[in-house]
């Protein structure tokens, strides 16, 4: 890691300079390959923690622009932050929220280290390469088309599971107005989605283990689940508790797209597909006050990077090597 | 550790510090492109350059008809025009945008449904215009129909130029002729909600592939009421004689008209997805409707008929009322931030009155868009489909040339039409929303959770009614109710009514 030289240099100065640019000039490459990333932090997360200020304002538009404007606005404290905890909204969005993400998390842990391994057993290569495309497609595709593809099989009168109940004799279900079906759907193509991407970074870690331990446990008379468990599981596990701290970290973020357009927006599912993204969204886009989305905004930081700490810290507690920081 | 800690809140601090050094450029960089084309009012001096954001699908030849508007505006009042088309579904979030983040602009579309004019007008988005019409915009208020510009005050001040079209709203049921003749319908006798039944019984029976009731997910069932706030359930009596605001869900006729739509759905005369349908228009198109209901405005239906390219019949299913969100249907307001609001305005007085830059705003480059047939004719040509704006909000409809297929009274019939509409008894009380907009925001999402699917008819009033009432009582819709009735209370003691 580079950071922690880096900074030492930029805070002792002084005498040390010629030395910090020392270091620069010998890693000039790396901090070159470095500095796309770093600019696109900057900009796009860094420079945007100004803005934080908003939400304890009551945001007014003048005349000078948006600096201007922050700066006029008057204080008004926590009120932005009210409108969240108005309503027992609050601990219904937050729970949506917190046990969807949960169950994508283990769900999609499960299933995408099981895939893994299997993909990498194939012994057909290109096979496996076959198989590993068609799970990999669904992720580049955008939330409004998944949303169309799962209305082809959801809509009442047209969808495709509604025709084949009907071969079997059972009545026509309206799913978009019957939230009971929901959870299990919102995961089911959540996951269809997902896995794949997620396979394939357990994949190329699997591809990565060094071949003579597997040849080992052979010769020792292992069997394929005995490898698996004894070699292969504890190989991936410091990626899978990367993997995992960093899904835990966005476990107050829901995907917007997938709540939003999977659903269709249908108010009647609202009890099992309203999060903490759609119902800002929602508030907000008819009265638009940026404060309360920012304060919003702000509460789902707080809170998600106190989860990765605390997830971190248990994990250090347990695991030394294996934490985040 | 702690050398570390310190360390990375002084890279924090640095970096903090350079945002507000980038920034400030930023907005210097804006300011300086508009110094560059700035310039005084006498003849001579370069002209001034005025931005305008407008609502509708961006066109490709904006740029080449603005070249042309701008050669005529600049020769009439030295400015020229650049025009920003932003698409209608995205207007209201990108405007909300634009406008919080101080984005150049001199003059923009906004109305009671896009970009809301109240609300925005009081967050200080607008400049207030008062002085400048009088001053630039004489002629302007001598054109348009007084009540616009009465109904378009908030708090006693105009801030904005509203179009001048139809004033009142006037609901009516839109019947597919076609099926209207083949099967020999009398829909002359039609008006309330259950007066359509028996045609929607014939049509389901003989045609069943046909989506026999049309709507998208915005439908609400016609009650004589008129709501206090844009999309939330708070109403006045269209009769009243107290200035009482009610819950619309508890009134009467509301809980009635919603049994009525349920046994509708049930009966299969509303599409099954018609709850989360966000437009009808691929049924227009492919004519596989049978009526739906509309706002209508004077030969609405050659208008419908000549767009969808098949017979389009209406009739009545309301008064003809006058109300706020019909009188700020459609508004141009001067941004806050423009640079030039003298300019705007008399390029807005221009607008409203010169037959010839509305046309040319309106229809684009003559030989090339449309053709003229005589002083007050045109016709489009196939170059039009690269110029296809919405007539509504770019200014005054009246001066527009008409189609050969209009009545040579259109704007006759338009001006009779405005002078029949009855006024709703609120209008121009505007709702103040700030002491309460936490209960607002909450209510809000109430709102989005039943209104659809109540609506509709696809679920049971029987129980979701009670359930949204309760919801919306623990929204905070009580409060809401409250404090827009003490001021609806202040507004009528100040308005003598």
């Amino acid at each position: 890691m580079y950071r922690p030289i880096f900074l030492r240099y930029l805070l002792i100065g002084g005498n040390k300079v010629t030395a910090f640019f020392k270091t620069l000039i010998k890693n000039k490459v790396m901090l070159f390959m470095v500095l796309p990333g770093a600019l696109w932090f900057f900009f796009f997360s860094y420079m945007p923690l100004v803005g934080t200020i908003v939400a304890f304002k009551q945001y007014r538009f003048t005349r000078e622009g948006f600096w201007a404007s922050i700066v006029k606005s008057e204080w008004v404290g926590w009120d932005n932050f009210k409108f969240l905890f108005s309503t027992n909204d609050a601990y219904l969005i937050t729970r949506n929220t917190l046990f969807y993400n949960l169950a994508f998390i283990i769900i999609g842990l499960v299933l995408s280290v099981a895939m893994a391994i299997l993909l990498s057993e194939l012994v057909g290569k290109k096979l496996a390469k076959v198989y590993q495309t068609g799970m990999f497609l669904p992720y580049f595709l955008s939330w409004v088309i998944v949303g169309y593809f799962a209305f082809s099989f959801l809509s009442m009168d047209r969808g495709m599971l509604n025709q084949v109940l009907g071969w079997f004799g059972v009545d026509a279900i309206q799913w978009y107005s019957e939230p009971k079906y929901w959870p299990y759907i919102l995961i089911f193509v959540s996951l269809w989605k997902s896995i794949g991407y997620n396979s394939v970074v357990y994949l190329a870690s699997i591809m990565g283990i060094d071949k003579s331990l597997y040849e080992a446990a052979m010769i020792d008379g292992a069997s394929k689940w005995q490898q698996i468990k004894g070699i292969t599981i504890p190989m991936l596990s410091p990626i899978i508790i990367i993997m995992t701290l960093l899904a835990v970290g966005r476990i107050f973020y829901a995907d917007f797209g997938l709540f939003y357009q999977v659903p269709r927006d249908s108010g009647t599912l609202y009890a099992v597909t309203n999060v903490i993204d759609t119902y800002v969204y929602r508030g907000l886009k008819t009265t638009g006050e940026i404060g309360m989305s920012t304060a919003a905004g702000l509460y789902q930081s707080v809170v998600g990077f106190a989860l990765v700490m605390i997830s971190n810290f248990v994990v250090r507690k347990i695991d030394k090597d294996s934490a985040l920081f | 550790m702690s050398k570390k800690r310190k360390s990375f809140s002084l890279l924090l601090v640095s970096l903090m510090a350079l945002a507000l050094v980038v920034s400030a450029c930023g907005g210097n960089g804006n300011s300086a492109t508009n110094n560059s084309s700035a310039g005084g009012n006498g003849k001579g001096e370069a002209p001034v350059n005025l931005i305008w954001y407008t609502i509708g699908t961006p066109q490709k030849d904006v740029d080449r008809v603005m070249e042309e508007v701008s050669k005529y505006t600049q020769e009439k009042i030295n400015a020229t025009i650049t025009m920003k088309m932003v698409d209608w579904g995205d207007y209201q979030q990108k405007m909300q945008v634009n406008v919080a983040s101080g984005e150049p602009m001199d003059i923009l579309f906004t109305s009671a449904g896009g970009f809301d004019y109240v609300q925005n007008a009081r967050k200080g988005a607008f400049m207030e215009l008062d002085d400048l019409l009088e001053q630039y915009g004489k002629e302007l208020k001598d054109t348009i129909d007084p009540a616009f510009l009465e109904g378009s005050k908030v708090d006693g001040h105009n801030y904005g130029v509203p179009a001048n079209k139809e004033l009142p709203q006037q609901e009516v049921w839109r019947f597919n002729k076609g099926l209207v003749d083949k099967y020999n319908l009398d829909i002359t006798n039609v008006r309330s909600l259950d007066s359509i039944e028996p045609l929607l019984k014939t049509i389901k029976e003989n045609e069943p592939t046909i989506t026999t009731f049309a709507m998208d997910k915005n439908y609400v069932p016609y009650v004589p009421y008129d709501y206090v706030i844009t999309n939330l359930p708070l109403a006045v009596k269209l009769d009243t004689t107290d200035y009482k605001i009610v819950n619309i869900l508890e009134t009467p006729e509301m809980k009635e008209a919603l049994s009525t739509m349920r046994k509708y759905y049930q009966a299969g005369y509303v599409a099954p997805e018609a709850a989360t349908t966000g437009s009808t228009s691929d049924l227009m198109t492919s004519g596989q409707w049978f009526m739906d209901r509309a706002q209508t405005q004077p030969s609405a239906d050659n208008l419908w008929s000549a767009s969808y390219g098949y017979p389009v019949v209406s009739t009545q299913a309301s008064d003809a009322i006058i109300t706020n969100t019909s009188v700020q249907g459609s508004i141009m307001a001067i941004s806050a931030n423009s640079e030039y609001p003298e300019k705007a305005m008399e390029f807005l007085n221009l607008l409203n009155t010169d037959p010839v830059l509305r046309n040319m705003v309106d229809s684009g480059i003559e030989g090339v868009h449309y053709k003229k047939l005589d002083d007050t004719h045109y016709e489009n040509l196939a170059e039009s489909k690269n110029y296809d704006m919405p007539s509504y909000s770019l200014g005054n409809n009246m001066l527009l040339y008409l189609n050969p297929s209009d009545a040579d009274d259109k704007w006759e019939q338009f001006k009779q039409f405005n002078a029949e509409g009855v006024n709703s008894p609120i209008l121009s009380f505007n709702f103040d929303s700030t002491k309460v907009a936490t209960q607002m925001a909450a209510v809000q999402n109430v709102k989005e959770q039943f209104w659809s699917s109540l609506m509709t008819g696809t679920v049971d009033p029987e129980s979701y009614l009670p359930k949204a009432i309760e919801k919306f009582k623990e929204a905070g819709l009580d409060q809401v109710m409250a404090e827009a009735q003490t001021q609806l209370d202040a507004w009528r003691a100040e308005n003598n009514k």
